[in-house]
């Protein structure tokens, strides 16, 4: 027994230690994205305080936060943001449930593949506002040719990001799975799902934004409520601070559901080896 | 335990692959196979462990199914990365039938505390680790180990090596250890099978009757390298 050299391996108490400060170190890091949008407040606040900007132009940000509170008191506000979030959430879930389909059918089956990504890839090159005459055509103003919209959106990046994440599963790990006589059912939810997590994921955060630039262009276009509709509302009765209130619950909102898909991606993608881990 | 008959896998090239291949091994024997590169001593296991189903000839096992003989192990260590090393272990099996089946698996190869790290927290020989443990879960009749260390550092690979011994005495394994270490092949198997040409052919088969643990220094393992290595000499055809 002399000659061996017995396998036992440190314990792992040093990468705990490693784990447990990392986070902290995160959210530290929080507070510096703030500094700059508080300047620009402060320096905006002044420029329209010291008449260096007209306020019919550029109205001061307690100018534009008192329009909107007062709009929000009236009640007015609550119906322009829900109807919009319902347009974003509905186009979302359409284009997404569309994208995983016939992503998942084109990323694992070569037939599919062949059969539908050409003609997808072609559809993405037609630019999406171009639907807009179509849709209203065929679907009339209302709710669906918005929602549709939103959902064509929302469609590309996923299934763009759905596909390529399929096909880019590591063969070893496909073949670890035959080892183990996986049915094709079994490699799907197993190894090929789980391994194109992380791409699915970064295409729903691009088709969350897409969505909401889409539900901007179909309520610009043609809507009687909703926060695109209120921006083209300020802009007939030059009304800037209603504008710019808009400009900026769309941002709100934006980064807020962002966030969500963003707290989701960590959670869910904290085995990957990358600098975010690290 | 396994007998293979006359099997041969070539490529349309014709070039790589191997043929008619004769092999036969015993319950809890080790047999190494040894070979240039090119010489299908990879595409042998992968055509064993049912990777590559295109082939001729007959591979029986005592198994009655036949894939299901085979426990498989690579040249890396092939971890899910989204999964931590127990469930890596368990992997392909429903977790709770075989949760203590896994953690003793995992205190054998020294990765005891560390059940519920990511591969990413692991270095390269204790990922090496939890492959062994994972491919020894479902309790193979025969274990196939493609160039197992070939990518681990000398110090590493030794340790591991031993671990294979250790492994052997406890569980009697039948292994087939793929390798182009001559050094690992003498250290460890009973049995060396050398494999030559392109398409690869079994050239001969040398019995080791030392008793294991082996000294890695031992003379007679150095005169077996000696005579493996003329045995590998290029120059001959």
């Amino acid at each position: 027994m002399s000659s061996r050299t017995e396998a036992a391996v440190s314990s792992p108490a040093v990468q705990r230690t490693k784990i447990k400060t990392s986070p902290k170190r995160k959210r530290g890091g929080a507070w510096l994205g703030l500094i700059l949008p508080v300047l620009l407040l402060v320096l905006w606040e002044t420029a329209s305080r010291a008449g260096w900007v007209a306020p019919y132009l550029l109205p001061s940000p307690t100018a534009v936060v008192e329009e909107m509170t007062g709009m929000a008191q009236d009640g007015e506000l609550w119906g322009h943001i829900s109807i919009t979030l319902y347009r974003v959430s509905a186009g979302f879930l359409a284009g997404l449930s569309a994208a995983v389909v016939l992503g998942a059918a084109t990323g694992y089956s070569r037939l599919a593949r062949q059969l539908l990504d050409p003609m997808l890839q072609a559809l993405r090159a037609i630019p999406s506002l171009a639907w807009v005459p179509l849709f209203v055509l065929w679907i009339g103003i209302g709710e669906a040719s918005k929602i549709t919209l939103v959902a064509v959106g929302v469609f590309f990046p996923v299934y763009l990001n759905l596909t390529s994440g399929i096909q880019g599963v590591d063969r070893k790990l496909i073949e670890v799975g035959r080892i183990y006589q996986f049915t094709s059912l079994q490699q799907i939810k197993k190894i090929i799902l789980p391994a194109a997590l992380p791409s699915f994921i970064v295409g729903l955060r691009s088709g969350l934004s897409l969505g909401w630039m889409f539900v901007v262009a179909a309520e610009l276009l043609g809507a009687s409520q909703g926060l695109g509709y209120l921006m083209v509302y300020g802009q007939n009765t030059s009304a800037p601070a209603i504008v710019i209130g808009s400009i900026l619950l769309f941002a709100v909102f934006g980064k807020l559901t962002d966030e969500v898909l963003k707290r989701i991606q960590t959670r869910a993608l904290k085995w990957q080896d990358n600098l975010e881990n690290a | 335990m396994l007998a293979v008959n006359q099997v041969s896998r070539t490529f349309q090239s014709g070039t790589t692959g191997f043929e008619n291949i004769d092999l036969q091994v015993k319950r809890g024997e080790v047999v190494g196979v040894l070979g240039t590169s090119g010489c299908g001593k990879s595409t042998l296991l992968r055509v064993l462990s049912g990777l590559d189903p295109e082939y001729e000839g007959s591979i029986r096992t005592k198994s009655e199914n036949h894939a299901n003989a085979f426990g498989m192990m690579f040249q890396e260590p092939r971890l899910m990365p989204w999964l931590d090393v127990l469930d890596n272990v368990t992997f392909g099996f429903s977790k709770p039938s075989k949760k203590e089946a896994a953690l003793e698996l995992i205190e054998t190869v020294g990765l005891k505390g560390f059940e519920h790290h990511y591969p990413k927290d692991l270095s390269g020989g204790m990922a090496q680790r939890a492959a062994i443990a994972r491919s020894l879960l479902s309790r193979p009749d025969i274990l196939l180990l493609d160039e197992p260390f070939s990518a681990l550092d000398a110090f590493t690979k030794m340790q591991l090596q031993d671990l294979l011994l250790s492994i052997w005495e406890q569980h009697h394994t039948t292994t087939l250890l793929v390798t182009h270490d001559i050094d690992e092949a003498l250290y460890l198997c009973d049995r060396i099978v050398i494999m030559r040409g392109q398409p690869g052919r079994i050239e001969s088969e040398l019995f080791i009757q030392r008793p294991k643990p082996r000294k890695r220094g031992d003379a007679v393992l150095g005169e077996l390298k000696e005579q493996i290595l003329r045995e590998l000499d290029f120059t001959k055809r």
